[in-house]
This record gives C-alpha cells, structure tokens and sequence, in this order.
C-alpha cells in the first residue's frame, strides 16, 4: 500500500441534495472497492447516528480509504472526505472541500439541481475544487437525465452531456464513476519537504486516544513522536499515532503531505484544537497557517431545561460530551425562575439545534424542556454602552435602550412558479424584503429575499412546506444587521412573569403573537385548584388575556369493594405527572406548555 | 373491629359503564362458584380466628340475581367461620328488578340487616340506555318491600344527557322513603373496554363542570333533607352511616372473598382473580386465588392513612394517627400541610379538606402521598 505513489492519490468529497443518495453512492464505492466486507458495511452504516438515518440527511461520515485498482492497471488511493449536507453546517462543508481536490456532484434525475446543492457546489467551484457532476436514479421511472443534464450545463456550467449515469442504489455504471475519479479529479500537489502544515477538517473524541484529529496534510509530514501546535491554541501535544480510515483507525508509520488521515497526539480536550486549523510541528514551524479559517459563531440560541430539576448535572455531562464531536455547540449555565438551572445554547442554525436536542433525548435519555429560540440582537442602550442580547430575559428595560437591531438573512427560495404567490405572502408576514426574482427555467423560480432571522426561528419552515406543498426549498445566510422596532413579549401566569416564556418580537408582531400564545397556554396549562389568568403584556402592558378556569371535578369515584389499590395506583400516575411539572408561584406548569409556544403559526391568529 | 366482603359476580345483563368481575353468562357456574366461596370462606376463618368483624358487605355483580340459598348459605358460613358481632351491619346489594317478598324472607332469616339498592337515576329512557335491567317502578316495588330495613340508595351522576333536573327527580324519589337512611352518589366514569367507552369518546358524556355543578347541587340537596356528607360520595342520616365503608376510609381491616376481592389485613394488601375458572381451580386445590399481594408499612401506610382519611368529611385525627403511627401527622406530612393550607381546615382533632374542595381532593392528595414517598 505504502508503494503507490503520491500521484495515485485521489483526494475527493460527494456533493449532494438530501436524499440524493450521497450515503448509497458512498456505499456503493466502498463495496465495488472491497476495501471493506459487507458484513462490516452495514456496521459502518449503523455507525452513523440514528438521527441521521432516521431523517435521511447525513450531517458527516467518517473518511474512508479506499484502494482501487484501475483498467490501466494502476492502484489508487481514494479519500473520500464527506460533508455535511446542510445549511447550517456551510463552515463544516467548506473544511471538508479544503481537504480535497475534486468533488461528486449528484444530481437527482428527476429532480435536478436543488438550491442547498448549489450553495455547495460554489463553495466547492470557491476551493479550486474540480467537480465531477454524476446523475443518480435513473432507474426510476421520472428519471430524465437528458434534460438534467442540460441543466447541469446551464446552471453550473459543467459538462452534463458526458456525467456518468448511474444508479447508486442498483449499481448500475458504478464502475464509471470510479474511472472518472481516476481521470477527471487531479492528484494532489506535494510537498514532502516543506515544514508540516496539516489542515484540521473534523475530530472526535476517543475515550482511549483522546481527541482524534481528521487531517489533511498539505506539506511536509507527521509521524509518531513529532511535537505539533495550532495556531489557535499554546498548547504542545506530543503526536501519539498517525494513520488513515480504512474505515476504522489503521496505524502508520507517517503521513506526508497530499494524504489523508488522523493525528492522535493524547488531547484531553477538543477545546484544545478547532478544526478548520493548522497543524505544524513546532521543531520544524511554519509561519503562515493555511487560509480560510473562521471561528465558528451560532446564530441561533435557546434555553434547554432538564424537565427533572435534580437532573442539571447529567444534562451538563450529556452536552459536554457533545461538545466533544461538535466544537460549533456553545453553552453556559442560565438560570430560570420557573425552569430553574439549565443552559443557555447556541447553535449554527435551526437544524442544528433540532438535531443537538434530539441527540440529547435519545442518546443521553435525558427529558428536556426547551424554550423558543432566539437571535443575537445589538441593543444601544442611551447611555452609550452596546450590548449583545441572545436571552430575551437579558433585554435592558424600555427605557434604557435608545435602539435596536436584529440579524438579517440574506435568503434565496427556489420554487415551482404556482407558488411564489404563496411565498411572497408568506415574506411579507415575515417582514421579508424582496431583493430579486429570476426564473431559472420554466419549472422554477428564484426568490431572494432579506429576511429577519428572528422570522426564521419561529415557524418559517414548516409554513414554507405547507404552502409550498414540500416543493420550495430554502437557503440562507446572515448577511448582517439593521436597526428595528424590537419589543419583549412577557407572558404572565396569575400575574407573575414567566421568564422562559418571554421572546423578543417585532413591535407590530407583539399583539397578535401576544394573542395566539396565550391562546396555546390556555390549553396547555391544566385546571388547577385556582383560575389562572394568562396574560401578554409588553413593557409591563397587557395585550392580551385568557383564563385557565378553576378545577371543579378530581375525585377517584367508588372505592369498589375496597379496592384502595387501584386507587392508590390512579393517584401514583397523577403524581408523576404532577412531578413532571414546573411551579411557577403557585402555578403548575407542564412542560408541554413552554414547547407549545414553539409551534405558534402565524396563521393560527 | 374488621369488615367481611363477598363479591357475587354474576348478573342478569352487565350495565353499559360496568368493569367489574360480573359475568352473566356464567350463572351455571354459580353451585360450583359458592361452594368454593364457602371453602375460600372456611379457610381464611381459621387464619383469622383472633379477629373480630362487624361488618358484612355481599357486593356484586348483582347479588340479588342469584338463588338467595346461596347468600343464605354464604352468610351462614362466615357467621361459622368468623368471630362476627352480634350487631353487625350485614349488607346486600340489590338490583330493584330481581327482588321479591320470597327471597326478601330468605335474606332477613340469614341476617341480613341493610340493602343498598341501585336505582342509578329514576329517568327510564336512561336506565334502559345504560342497558340497566329495571325500571323506575321496579325501584318503588322494591323499595316498599324494603320499608322495615336499613336501606340505602345508589345514585349516578354524570349519566349521558343527564341534567340537574333529572337529578333532582332521582333524589325526590329517593329521598321519598323514610327507610332511605343512606344515599351513595358516585359520577360516571367511563372505563376503557365497556361500551360506556365508546359514548365517553363519541363525546356524549357531560363534562367535568357540568358534573361538578350537579354534584353541587346533590351536596345541597341532601343537606336539605338532613342527609350528611360523611365522605365524598356518601351521604346519611345521623347515625346511619355505612360502617363498612368507613372501614374502607379508615384505613381498617377488612377480609374479601370471591373473584376480584380485594383485602386489608395485617399489613396486606391483596387481591382474588378475577376469573371464576381461576378462582375455583385454585380454592378446589386448596390454593388461594390472590394475585395481587403488597405489603403496606412504614412511610407507605402513613401515605395510605392519609389519603384515605382525608377523603371523609371528619378528615384526619392527630390523636388516632399518634396512636397508631407513634409520631405526629402535622410532623410527617408538614410540606403538604403548608402547600395545600388554603384547602384544608383545622378540626377539634386534626384537620380535613374544606367542603368546597372535598370534590377536587386528588391534587392534595397527591401531595400528601408525595410527601412519604
């Protein structure tokens, strides 16, 4: 293995749309390469996180080397880096595509280029990366690769006519594609001799090895025993082993520039590194790091609660371990007056979050309550100072605060022309600016938009989907800030505040949010012993107001020929419910009622 | 002093809300069904010879729909096997249609001193759509036949289409006979599994608040005629409470017999099967037919006294709970005392739950049990 040639080495990622098939394209490469048996494969699929396979969507796989040997009787080396598929997670894609000098690009036969691909694909065309277009699914009945293939051409620009098409699911030209990968994606440039410089794109954290880094070597190389440093961190690590994914970790004695493969140098902790890095070997340094890093930065925030209060410690371990695998997950302890001790988190975008919350729940069987999800706004307050509020809770009084501005998306929909109306309606309700509309063809249409974030985080999504039929698909990136007429919205149980209920929304948003919140709250809070008046109030003003009426009937009936177990049983499953709840004052609040506030549709006023 | 409970559990047709072991297909297993009763009957006499009863309940199932030799029988036998005082309160319940003046005679030569007939609701058109098998006329039939007893009235509320109207019709003729010392309101409750269930869900049923308004009026109305809440859903003239169920209330002891009785003796908690093929193989191998067995002590049977007691209109003792516990209930159950202060009242002894919220208890009850939990 060791004797094949740095100029057989084929560094390349797969660029695709959800549900695609990145994952059965991969598959597919691994099996026709027999670097992995299949009994194994399906091991290495179940790896992955459940969550992943459940939605379909992959949010990273582990590299693979794969070895191949070609028609013109040469042996290759692939690297197949992946990227996650999703928005959110654009930095984490750009790293990847760092690492690799070719890129697949897969294009669904029936339904073309979809917008998130494309958003990859100039990231990819950014990086120098050469793509490499493939038409999947052609075996299904819709497929229409000609005209897709065209499309190829007209959108991106590349060559459609002559991309190998395939079935990834059947294996039909399979072989193709490993071919083209030879011939069409170069071989990485080489520089042995250099001072080491190894780019970071990914890590994880080994209970045994400690963090295990995914690199990229780009000049010079690493071996057991050499002492490396990041340009971020002070710290010195003394490299442990090195190897590359087959796709389980399998030692080296080096790695050298133009390969792909890991570093494990007894890192304690990922804090200690970030990806999108530069290793060098502190003997023997570089002066420059290579270009492109950015330190990651969540958008989007929210308050996650053990829903059991004595359970804060292991909701901390759980996110620490999290953090581990997932350096863009922020978090600091927040305290809540009706949720308690918690955290305060940020994310790279909703997905994000949805995913880290789930993760949470399954994997760490932890019950969580999460409160709705908020922007960073910059408030200006009158005396000068200018503060960052990501915790509604955190917003200065009315008085203090000369203004205040909020994230703006710079957004683009593409969608089936029947539904811009649908669209358009739906922008304007979110505050949205139209910036430009362009067909691309006579099936679909581009809208860009500016957009609030703060929008976004409520219900864009789902309101998109339902009126666009699932057709439209959505992309977005923070383009900046801009002043606005922001206002805390306050809900109030029998009249006291409930911290965790409180967001921030646009003044003219506040009365009919106000409304539709307390309209949830009514019928998710139980009747209790007391009428509970539930009350919107801005700035210490109720807008709006509902009542939980009195409870007048809990009583067991007939204790039938002293069956006091039953009973006892029955009042047992009440008292588990009633120990899930939260107290606000007097006032018991169940955990339903703070994530019904998150599925407030702005069509439900 | 403990209670004796024998559950019959066959009838002629089963009510629409009925989730009780009751078959009525199985009438034919009644001869083998009652002689395993008196065996079961016989064999927890001899484990229970140190106790004295002052209570017998037959509960059903509908206990007048079988041959009455069979309650005579069964009466007999426990008045053998146990130490039952003189002036036991001995119950039967009744069902107004399956009494006459020749079993009537059957029952008083047994000993049989109280009835608890089941009129349910005196709106016919009711009573036939919750597939009851008598009618209003059966009620007063029977009821006149009961003129020298003890007797007392079950009624439902909360019945589909019900209204307060129809309940106070229901009172007025219960409350009609002097002989109707006792009255029992228990509010529907539809149980998955019966057809009641099924009307529960095609949402037939009265809501919680309109139930609650007719049991306010049922509390108001029978104060009226000098019948006292003594628990939640009983109600009586003075001195004429059921002393088996405040047996129940009181966290006594009491011994069931039959399919589906549930027992409270020396700690335990135990249950029958509540099938008869079960139940008889089981007493014919000399087994018992339990299968359901706890052990209630400590923190749990403070727990137990707690919500049992304060389900009464009396509430707690603090000097029978120190008796019995040997600490100090405000001591024990201090968070739920201050937690629910708004809802409890002090009493010469102890404290209970205010009237107005005897009817919404379980959320303090809760916290009671919490609190030793």
């Amino acid at each position: 293995m060791s004797e094949i040639r740095k100029e057989n080495i084929r560094n390349f990622c797969i660029i695709a749309h959800i549900d695609h098939g990145k994952s059965t394209l991969a598959d597919r490469l691994i099996e026709m390469t027999g670097q992995v048996a299949e009994r194994d494969m399906e091991q290495q699929l179940l790896d992955s996180m459940d969550l992943e396979r459940e939605r379909g969507i992959t949010i990273k796989l582990t590299p693979v080397r794969m070895l191949y040997k070609a028609k013109n009787g040469e042996e290759y080396i692939f690297n197949l880096i992946d990227t996650p598929g999703h928005v959110d997670f654009t930095y984490e894609v750009s790293r990847s595509l760092k690492a690799c000098e070719g890129a697949i690009l897969i294009v669904d036969a029936s339904q073309g280029i979809q917008a998130q691909t494309l958003a990859n694909v100039y990231l990819a065309l950014d990086s120098n990366l050469e793509i490499m277009p493939v038409i999947n699914k052609i075996d299904l009945p819709s497929a229409d690769p000609d005209s897709v293939g065209k499309e190829i051409e007209d959108v991106i620009g590349l060559d459609g006519a002559n991309a190998p098409r395939i079935s990834a699911k059947t294996g039909i030209n399979i072989e193709e594609v490993l071919e083209r990968i030879v011939t069409d994606i170069p071989a990485p440039k080489c520089n042995d001799g250099a001072p080491l410089k190894a780019l970071i794109f990914d890590s994880y954290y080994d209970n045994f090895k400690g963090v295990i880094l995914f690199v990229r070597v780009v000049d010079g190389e690493v071996k057991p025993g050499t002492k490396i440093k990041t340009f971020m961190s002070d710290k010195t690590f003394d490299v442990v082993e090195v190897g590359t994914f087959n796709p389980d970790l399998r030692p080296k004695n080096t790695l050298s520039s133009g390969e792909v493969g890991y570093i494990a140098a007894s890192i304690k902790s990922i804090s200690d590194i970030e990806v999108g890095d530069t290793v060098y070997d502190v003997e023997n340094p570089t002066s420059e790091p290579l270009p492109g890093y950015k330190k990651a930065q969540p958008v989007v925030f929210s308050g996650i609660y053990p829903l059991d209060g004595s359970k804060f410690n292991d909701l901390k371990e759980a996110l620490l371990k999290l953090k581990l695998n997932d350096a863009s997950l922020t978090f600091e302890p927040d305290h809540s007056t009706a949720l308690g001790f918690g955290f305060r988190c940020g994310f790279l975008g909703l997905l994000h979050m949805e995913i880290i919350q789930e993760r949470l729940e399954r994997e760490f069987g932890l019950d969580i309550i999460t409160t709705a999800p908020s922007v960073s706004y910059i408030v200006h307050k009158t005396d000068g100072e200018v503060l960052t509020v990501e915790n509604p809770t955190k917003l200065p009084p009315v008085v203090e605060i000369e203004y205040n501005e909020e994230p703006i998306i710079s957004a683009s929909i593409y969608t089936p022309p029947d539904y811009v109306g649908a669209i358009m309606e739906l922008c304007q309700e979110k505050r949205g600016v139209m910036k430009d509309m362009s067909y691309i063809d006579d099936k679909r249409v581009k809208l860009n938009y500016e957009l609030p974030l703060n929008e976004i985080v409520f219900d864009f999504f789902d309101g998109l989907k339902s009126r666009t039929r699932g057709y439209a698909s959505f992309d977005y990136e923070v383009s900046g800030y801009k002043r606005s007429d922001l206002v805390k919205l306050d809900m109030l149980l029998n009249g006291e505040i409930c911290d965790a209920l409180s967001i921030i929304v646009h003044k003219d948003k506040a009365y009919a949010r106000g409304r539709a919140i307390a309209e949830k709250l009514k019928e998710a809070i139980p009747r209790q012993m007391f009428e509970i008046p539930v009350q919107a109030a801005v700035g210490g003003k109720v807008i709006a107001r509902e009542t939980v009426k009195a409870l007048r009937k809990d009583v067991l009936a007939k204790c039938y020929g002293g069956d006091i177990t039953r009973k006892k049983k029955l009042l047992e499953k009440q008292k588990e419910g009633k120990k899930k709840m939260r107290k606000l004052g007097s006032v018991e609040i169940p955990s339903e009622a703070f994530m019904s506030i998150l599925k407030i549709d702005s069509s439900d006023k | 002093m403990a209670g004796i409970y024998i559950h019959v559990p066959f009838c002629k047709q089963k009510c629409s809300y009925c989730d009780f072991a009751s078959f009525p297909k199985e009438i034919g297993k009644a001869e083998a069904y009652f002689a395993c009763l008196y065996k079961e009957l016989k064999a927890r006499g001899l484990q229970l010879k140190d106790k004295k009863f002052n209570t017998v309940y037959f509960g059903g199932g509908t206990p007048s729909f079988v041959e009455p030799k069979y309650i005579y029988g069964a009466l007999k036998q426990v008045l053998t096997c146990f130490n039952v005082d003189k002036n036991a309160e001995i119950t039967l319940e009744v069902n107004p249609s399956t009494i006459d003046e020749q079993k009537l005679k059957v029952y008083k030569n047994a000993g049989i001193n109280r009835f608890s007939v089941g009129l349910q609701t005196a709106n016919d058109n009711t009573l036939y759509s919750i597939n009851r098998i008598h009618t209003v006329e059966d009620f007063k039939k029977a009821i006149e036949l009961l003129k020298d007893y003890n007797v007392s009235v079950d009624v439902m509320i909360g019945l589909p289409n019900e209204t307060v109207s129809d309940v106070q019709n229901t009172l007025d003729l219960a409350t009609s006979y002097p002989q109707v010392k006792h009255v029992s309101v228990y509010a529907l409750k539809a149980e998955e599994g019966t057809p009641m269930f099924t009307r529960y869900l095609n949402g037939e049923l009265l809501s919680d608040d309109e139930v609650a308004d007719i049991y306010d009026f049922v509390v108001k109305y029978l104060y009226g005629k000098g019948y006292e809440r003594y628990e939640v859903s009983n109600f009586a003239k003075s001195g004429y409470e059921s002393k088996h169920n405040k047996n129940y209330w009181a966290r006594g002891e009491y011994i069931g017999v039959g399919v589906g009785a549930s027992s409270f003796i020396n700690d335990r908690r135990f249950t029958n099967t509540e099938s008869i093929d079960e139940y008889v193989h089981a007493v014919l191998n000399g087994k018992v037919a339990e299968v359901f067995s706890e052990e209630v002590t400590g923190d749990d049977a403070k727990a137990e006294y707690a919500m049992l007691n304060l389900r009464t209109s009396k509430g707690i003792s603090f000097s029978e709970y120190r008796s019995i516990f040997g600490t100090e209930f405000i001591v024990d159950f201090s968070k739920a005392i201050k937690g629910n202060s708004n809802y409890l009242d002090k009493t010469a002894d102890g404290l209970k739950i205010k009237d107005e919220y005897l009817y919404v208890q379980n959320s303090i009850l809760v916290d009671f049990i919490s609190e030793k939990q």
